[in-house]
């Protein structure tokens, strides 16, 4: 099918064409979802690397899913962001574990708000919200960085993150408090001191 | 928070903060390169042929003969009826032995009471203990 056609093509239609064996559609699907999933997973993991990786296995799942997949029944967006966060949750755990288990060999635990400090100091604005967000539980940053980095609807992110929609209003509203709390007296570092 | 200090974030500096970081970032070429390389795989993979499952063994003597009649539960019932033959057979209940003999035309054994020596099917005393009990009186 020729390329100008497939851009117009949805996701779930491109997705089924690939598993038809359309090598152009998985060109475009790549395309269009690979930034989407690439910064997501930047936003909750805080490392370009890490996320790529998680959004090469996240894409890769969605190949291997195309054979199955039902038109309608689901949005790929939606079902990507699910196994990014999840791949995500599971980077994260395994990034704890490696810490408790080299504990020794740290002098002092790092207090979270002094490491935030200590980066908002040099970095740019991205690498402090980044830090601040890295502060938040697991749960109210990807409810975060969903609804205000991504733009997703509440009703979409409930179904991404297996909730309720009350339980993302609530997520929200307690992450967007925690990370203006994580970001308070940094304003000159994020260059908004002169506004105020 | 109804406390917000001067250091605190406005909600309008955070939106205009989350609306920077909503920029789509570009992955790298390498990264796109990987990505559509395992499509690629994918694809090929599933076009290949998929291989035939194991050819399912045969079914062996017993389960055939279950099919054959209908199922495990209606051999069991057929083993069961084969087994009471088989007793009945070598056990021969007097009962049982008079009913076959009615059956098999040689009742002549099988008569005890009022038995006048003729051997038509009318002198059958189907229940010889009665006159038997009418004799006593």
């Amino acid at each position: 099918m020729p390329r100008d056609t497939l851009t117009v093509l949805s996701d779930d239609a491109l997705l089924v064409l690939y598993a038809n064996g359309d090598a152009d559609a998985a060109r475009t699907l790549t395309l269009r979802l690979l930034p989407r999933v690439l910064g997501y997973a930047t936003r909750l993991l805080g490392d370009r690397a890490e996320a790529e990786d998680i959004a090469q296995e996240a894409m890769l799942r969605l190949w291997r899913v195309a054979g199955a997949w039902r038109q309608g029944e689901a949005k790929v967006s939606s079902w990507l962001y699910r196994v990014a966060t999840n791949l995500c949750t599971d980077r994260q755990r395994a990034r704890q574990r490696r810490r408790s288990e080299a504990l020794e060999d740290v002098p002092e635990p790092v207090d979270d708000a002094a490491g935030v400090e200590a980066q908002m100091i040099d970095a740019d604005r991205m690498a402090a919200l980044t830090a601040a967000l890295a502060t938040l539980p697991d749960r109210q940053r990807e409810a975060v960085v969903l609804r205000h980095i991504e733009g997703l609807t509440n009703p979409e992110i409930a179904v991404i993150l297996e909730i309720g929609v009350e339980a993302v209003e609530s997520l929200t509203a307690r992450g967007k408090r925690a990370l203006a709390a994580a970001l308070a007296g940094r304003k000159d570092a994020l260059g908004y001191e002169e506004r105020v | 928070m109804s406390g917000m200090t001067e250091t605190e974030m406005t909600d309008a500096e955070l939106d205009a903060l989350f609306a920077e970081a909503a920029t789509l970032p570009d992955p790298s070429a390498a990264l796109v390169a990987r990505v559509l390389a395992d499509a690629d795989a994918e694809r090929l993979l599933r076009l290949q042929p998929q291989p035939r499952p194991p050819a399912t063994p045969k079914p062996g003597f017993w389960a055939r003969l279950a099919d054959m009649f209908g199922g495990g539960g209606a051999l069991a019932g057929m083993a069961s009826a084969a087994v009471a033959g088989l007793y009945f057979g070598f056990v021969q209940p007097e009962g049982l032995t008079t009913l076959t003999g009615i059956v098999t035309g040689d009742f002549a054994s099988s008569l005890s009471v009022g038995l006048t020596g003729d051997t038509s099917v009318d002198s059958v005393d189907l229940m010889p203990g009665i006159d038997a009990l009418l004799t006593e009186e």
